[in-house]
């Protein structure tokens, strides 16, 4: 086990600039969800702390040693592909000790380690079979066994749940937390979907575009989130967002000026100026829908979603989209008018221009950069 | 009253049953049977004709051939020194060229598989050999290891491997070489575009994984590399093997199976009976001895490989 240190790391291939100077620490066993939308070079990332990408510029650090250099076998770290990319040839039993043979592990050292392995994942059955006779969540299992069974000093797993379906997914996403439990092993594990980055992060870094955008715990990340990006890209349904115009009002209090003219009273935000322009956030659960037209905005109905649990009911307001979470079961009918009411203490303003997030004045100064 | 009626009914009712199942089977034949004909009267028949032909005295040159001989051919050929020396230089011929074209073949689809600069310029250029006409290819060759007009003998002799500049083509000990080498030069781009194809199907993730295992690049040729190009090592060998032992094209043009025979195969040994002595039995006799010979071949390559893939899984 060992910490993970990545300094400027930069990558470019040939003129495009694929991540733009990485800095991450990641701690002992501790276990790290990258996530971003396709493309934003969250495998380029793994793949250089891996050894299979060369580092541009910058510096990449396990347990201290600097690894630009090293081939990918002498970094003593462990990869999950997407593909599972398991050896075709060989039985399950044979992938999973193919780096212990390699290293001239003892017979029976082996034999212990696999049998060991295929108890925890549930595959002592399948040992002799080949890959092509296994179902896909087997695979993965494989996949998961010939990592673990070399005890290395990080995984890193590269989109591992994404060729499973919904429910086999969430399955192996406890699975995996559970095992990173039981082995404590520093994890790096790059996903598209931000569900298993909530669900399995310790810490969750989220990019776009080859930039960090922010490094936090799930909660952090949810409830303070570093911009624009960050608020959208996280929580499904996704954040409301509504553009208007910062006010200060005489009793100090502060609203975003809407485009229809409505006002939305917020908490004062750091920095923040009279008559700037802004981005009004708010997540579809602090909306509330109220029956009285003086404490409400109102919004015209446009689709009525049922999601079991709850239900997402679609309106209009200021001519934008907005959706709103609610347990009740509403039945309004379409192009009625209802009243909304947005929860001041959980909105969020951001700067319209730079899409930063002005936290309210309230909230302590985070010394945190990324 | 129902029972009645339907018992009256019973033998039409099984009757038109019988001829429904009659014509369901004959049904299908009637619609593949044009293809069949087709493959009968193009495939089969010259086939079958031609071995017909073993079996008969048929010399152009000899108006009152023609006549069936039975099993006379066979019994010649059998003490034939000339088809018995054919026979052995088949083997040499087809496993020299065999051997040669398939490990340059292989080792040039390895290197044409990494990432280089002008790489599909290269790769368009390794079909060249498989582009010229065997015939211009065969003279160039000859002409090549002639001393008097082409460079070979002498740069060998510049290296030390001759002692003075001669045609190889004309030393009954050497003279095989000349046709083999000219066939590897062929037959090498045949093997790297095959092998190129099937690396490129092999998924990068494999070799990731292993270099991420551990595997040194010797070792992952040996567990992945091999594993993949297996199947397509086995088809292609195969082929190739019947295929160079029928191909006298190099042989013909290039040494015309001289001297004294010493590059005379059953391929060109045919081809020197039929056209040259006009004695088209016996050439046939000849033809059907080395068809029954590859067929054997094949099938117990066939047999080995099924027996290999069953031991595999
Ligand atoms: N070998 C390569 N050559 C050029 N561009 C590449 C190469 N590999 C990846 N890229 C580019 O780098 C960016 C990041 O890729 P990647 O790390 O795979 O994204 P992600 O895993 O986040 O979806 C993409 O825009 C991709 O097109
Ligand atoms: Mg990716």
């Amino acid at each position: 086990m060992a910490s993970i240190q990545i300094a400027n790391a930069r990558k470019s291939y040939g003129a495009v600039d694929v991540l733009h100077g990485i800095d991450l620490n990641i701690s002992d066993g501790e276990f790290i969800v990258l996530v971003g939308p396709s493309g934003c070079g969250k495998s380029t990332l793994l793949r250089m702390i891996a050894g299979l990408e060369d580092i541009t510029s910058g510096d990449i650090s396990i347990a201290g040693n600097v690894v630009n250099d090293l081939q990918p076998k002498d970094r003593d770290i462990a990869m999950v592909f997407q593909s599972y990319a398991l050896y075709p040839h060989m039985s399950v039993a044979e992938n999973m000790s193919y780096a212990l043979t390699l290293r001239k592990t003892a017979k029976e050292k082996i034999s212990d380690a696999i049998s060991g392995v295929a108890e925890i994942l549930g595959l002592t059955a399948l040992l002799e079979r080949r890959p092509k006779a296994l179902s896909g969540g087997q695979r993965q299992r494989v996949a998961m066994g010939r990592a673990i069974v070399r005890k290395p000093q990080a995984f890193l797993f590269d989109e591992p749940l994404s060729n499973l379906d919904a429910r086999l997914r969430e399955q192996m996403r406890t699975e995996i937390r559970k095992l990173h439990h039981r082995l404590g092993a520093t994890s790096v594990y790059v996903t598209h979907d931000q569900i298993e980055a909530m669900t399995m992060a310790d810490r969750i870094v989220a990019m776009h575009d080859g930039i960090i955008q922010q490094v936090g715990s799930p909660v952090e990340i949810y409830d303070k989130p570093a911009n624009i990006f960050v608020a959208s890209f996280i929580g499904s349904p996704a954040m409301n967002f509504l553009k208007g115009s910062y006010e200060i009002s005489d009793d100090n209090g502060a609203g975003v000026r809407l485009s229809d003219g409505a006002l939305v009273p917020v908490l004062q935000a750091q920095n923040a100026q009279n008559n700037q322009a802004v981005t009004l956030g708010s997540r579809p659960e602090h909306i509330s829908i109220v029956s009285d037209a003086d404490n409400g905005l109102p919004a015209k109905v446009e689709l009525i979603e049922p999601m079991g649990l709850s239900t997402l009911v679609h309106v209009t307001l200021a001519g934008k989209p907005i959706k709103i979470f609610t347990m009740d079961r509403p039945n309004y009918p379409v192009d009625s008018f209802i009243h909304i009411a947005f929860d001041m203490a959980k909105a969020h303003v951001f700067d319209t221009s730079s899409e930063q997030r002005l936290p309210p004045t309230t909230e302590p100064h985070s010394g945190h950069k990324d | 009253m129902t029972t009645v009626t339907q018992t009256g009914k019973l033998p039409a009712e099984r009757r038109g049953g019988f001829s429904k199942k009659l014509s369901g089977i004959i049904e299908p034949y009637l619609y593949v049977s044009p293809a069949l004909v087709l493959i009968i009267a193009v495939m089969l028949m010259p086939l079958i004709l031609g071995l017909s032909y073993a079996f008969r005295d048929i010399r152009i040159l000899n108006p009152f051939s023609g006549g069936f001989v039975g099993t006379a051919h066979f019994e010649a050929l059998i003490s034939d020194q000339a088809f018995l020396g054919a026979l052995a230089n088949t083997a040499w011929w087809t496993f020299g060229s065999l051997l040669f074209q398939f490990g340059l073949g292989l080792i040039l689809a390895l290197l044409l598989n990494r990432q280089f600069l002008g790489r599909r310029m290269v790769q368009a250029l390794v079909f060249l050999p498989w582009a010229v006409p065997t015939f211009l290819s065969g003279l160039n060759w000859a002409w090549m290891f002639n001393p008097v007009v082409g460079p070979l003998p002498h740069w060998m002799t510049s290296l030390g491997l001759m002692a003075e500049p001669f045609n190889i083509l004309s030393d009954p000990d050497l003279a095989m070489w000349g046709p083999i080498i000219a066939n590897i030069w062929f037959g090498i781009p045949f093997f790297a575009i095959t092998m190129l194809a099937a690396l490129q199907s092999i998924p990068k993730e494999l070799y990731e994984a292993a270099s991420i295992d551990g595997a040194t690049t010797r070792q992952q040729f040996i567990s992945i590399t091999l594993p993949f190009l297996a199947p397509t090592i086995a088809i292609t060998l195969m082929l190739r093997t019947i295929w160079i032992a029928n191909f006298a094209d190099l042989i013909v043009v290039m040494t015309n199976g001289g001297p004294a025979d010493s590059t005379q195969i059953v391929a060109s040994y045919i081809f020197t009976q039929a056209f040259r002595r006009l004695d088209f039995g016996y050439a046939s006799a000849i033809a059907a001895v080395l068809l029954v010979l590859l067929l054997a071949y094949a099938l117990s390559v066939i047999a080995l490989r099924r027996a290999m893939t069953h031991a595999d899984s």
